[in-house]
């Protein structure tokens, strides 16, 4: 249900009616209220059942914690953000990229294509380890996991996308005379765009995780940093706190780049 | 079988009558479009077999046949998507050609609109001068100015979702009519409409043609269409497709529709019949005779 608080705000791009501006705003406030009623659910339940905090810590306390100590939560959320962004960008636009030329050049893509499912067999983990030999401690190591997550499914949608070309489509804008390039340009890569979206929805979760995961390889900031400390200290409120905020990152992410897809894919109800 | 040869020699009277008259408009002026011993095989189907025909500039043409006779395939060699097969000749404005050097040169609409839905009434009309090159905003102010000839007016900032068939089918025409060639492909670009604004979009495209004047070849399957909208009619044979007849229509423009009740037109439109149901049996009755789906897409 936070998902479709937080998915509001790019559910009615350009709303001209003030009903269509009303109504996002109470979608809002609806997600605000179930999220607010789980919450003291959630409470309730621990105070009346007396669950252990070590299993389940009151959800009051979380946010004390989260109040009271905020700069270390601050710091590893917009570090993680950076990671993911950096990773999930280049991730899509590698990915877009090479299924175009994927697309275009069938030769290359046989020769090429295989390789890459090879490279998605292997873990993650194991994938991991080398990133930080070959980067260090750095940055750029968590968005290289971030990208080696993300990469893949944007190619394969792109390709499929462009793959659903109406022959026929094609036939018209042929007869007009259109060279390959024009073709790209006005059908094949707007066609495809519902289909790249949808691999960009999923790729924005698996950015995060790719972030997180590479965090774990070893790092002082960021919000897998202080899952592993919470792990180690046995500090259930902290696991707990940096839960949430991974869960508010996530969300907000996976919104923005939803918002992005209704936006750029208006016409998605024909399909 | 005694019907049968009875249509025979009615057939044969109209073929005579349609020699004689078929050649008065090549003389005249040298035809744009001129095709001979055209055939196109795909495999062991031959899809066209030395079809022939000649289109003088400013004619209306209309091409009927039983489903699955090569009519498309017709299309899409005119339209320079495909080959002929090696002896077919070809000619456009005099020179002969190869049909890939009709791309481009030759307006084709399809069946289907084959509007693109992320693209408004306007910017789906103007797709052809984008292609050629010519600025958009230029194309746009042009576009807009003939929305109200194509009963579009005050739609052009829609979305092809938001209208109806027929005005998609007219947005698709309107595109057509703004790729300015002389020759126009109209494949049953009325098919899926429903029967009265199918005859009302008869009249309109009469209206448009005249005052246009393009060439136009338009496939149909509808003998009515047909006749109403011709000059010359030509009947396809079933497949492989040749020319089975071609009947010159000498009904008076402009065209009503009262027309059609008018006993010329009952009297042309036996000699259609006749032909093209000689022609049904045919692929109706001829092994395996489900038309293969190279020629009928939808």
């Amino acid at each position: 249900m936070s998902a479709s608080t937080l998915s509001h705000p790019a559910s009615a791009p350009g709303g001209s009616s003030s009903l269509k501006l009303l109504l996002p705003l109470l979608r809002l406030l609806r997600g605000l209220a179930i999220l607010v009623a789980v919450f003291a659910l959630w409470e309730a339940l621990v105070v009346v059942f007396a669950i252990r905090p070590y299993y389940l810590p009151r959800p009051s306390v979380i946010f004390a914690a989260l109040w009271q100590t905020p700069a270390p939560y601050v710091q590893g959320f917009l570090r993680t953000l950076t990671e993911t962004l950096i990773g999930f960008a280049s991730g899509a636009a590698f990915g877009i990229g090479i299924g175009l030329v994927f697309f275009r050049l069938r030769a290359l893509r046989e020769l090429v294509f295989p390789l890459f499912i090879v490279s998605q067999t292997i873990p993650v983990i194991a994938f991991g380890a080398l990133v930080v030999l070959w980067f260090g401690n750095t940055l750029f190591a968590k968005a290289a996991i971030a990208f080696y997550l993300t990469f893949f499914p944007v190619t394969v949608n792109t390709l499929l996308g462009l793959e659903s070309v109406d022959p026929r489509q094609e036939a018209l804008l042929r007869s007009f005379g259109a060279s390959p390039r024009q073709l790209m340009m006005r059908l094949q890569f707007p066609t495809a765009l519902p289909q790249i979206f949808v691999a960009l929805r999923l790729a924005s979760s698996l950015a995060l995780v790719g972030a997180i995961v590479g965090e774990w390889f070893g790092d002082t900031v960021g919000l897998g940093v202080l899952l592993l400390q919470g792990m180690y200290t046995e500090n259930v409120v902290s696991i707990w706190a940096t839960l949430l905020v991974s869960a508010f990152l996530g969300t907000t992410f996976y919104a923005v780049v939803a918002g992005a897809e209704r936006l750029f894919v208006f016409w998605g109800a024909e399909q | 079988m005694g019907h049968r040869d009875q249509s025979g020699a009615l057939l044969r009277a109209a073929s005579e009558t349609a020699s004689s008259t078929a050649p008065a408009p090549v003389s005249a002026q040298p035809p744009l479009l001129e095709m001979k011993a055209l055939s196109k095989r795909f495999g062991p189907v031959t899809a066209v077999d030395g079809f022939e025909a000649a289109i003088a500039p400013g004619e209306f043409v209309t091409v009927v046949g039983p489903s699955g006779c090569g009519k498309s395939t017709l299309f899409n060699i005119v339209a320079g998507l495909e080959e002929p097969d090696a002896g077919s000749i070809l000619r456009f404005e005099g020179r002969s050609c190869h049909a890939h050097e009709l791309l481009g040169k030759v307006s084709f609409m399809p069946q289907r609109d084959l509007l693109l839905p992320w693209r408004t009434v306007i910017d789906n009309a103007i797709i052809p001068m984008e292609i050629e090159g010519q600025p958009r905003k230029a194309s746009r102010a042009l576009a807009r100015e003939m929305l109200p000839e194509f009963g579009l007016a005050g739609f052009g900032d829609q979305y092809p979702h938001q209208l109806s068939g027929g005005m998609r089918q007219r947005v698709a025409l309107m595109r057509t009519f703004m790729f300015k060639r002389e020759l126009m492909l109209l494949d049953e670009p009325f098919g899926a409409l429903d029967a009265l604004t199918r005859t009302m979009m008869q009249r309109w495209l009469l209206e448009v043609w005249r005052r246009h004047k393009r060439t136009i070849l338009f496939i149909t399957h509808d003998v009515d269409e047909a006749l109403f909208l011709g000059d010359r009619v030509i009947v396809m044979s079933a497949r492989p497709g040749r020319v089975k007849l071609e009947l010159k229509v000498d009904l008076p423009r402009p065209r009503h529709a009262d027309l059609v009740t008018s006993p010329e037109f009952i009297g042309l439109k036996r000699i259609v019949l006749e032909a093209i149901e000689e022609e049904a049996m045919k692929s109706f009755l001829a092994p395996g005779a489900t038309a293969p789906q190279t020629d009928t897409p939808e």
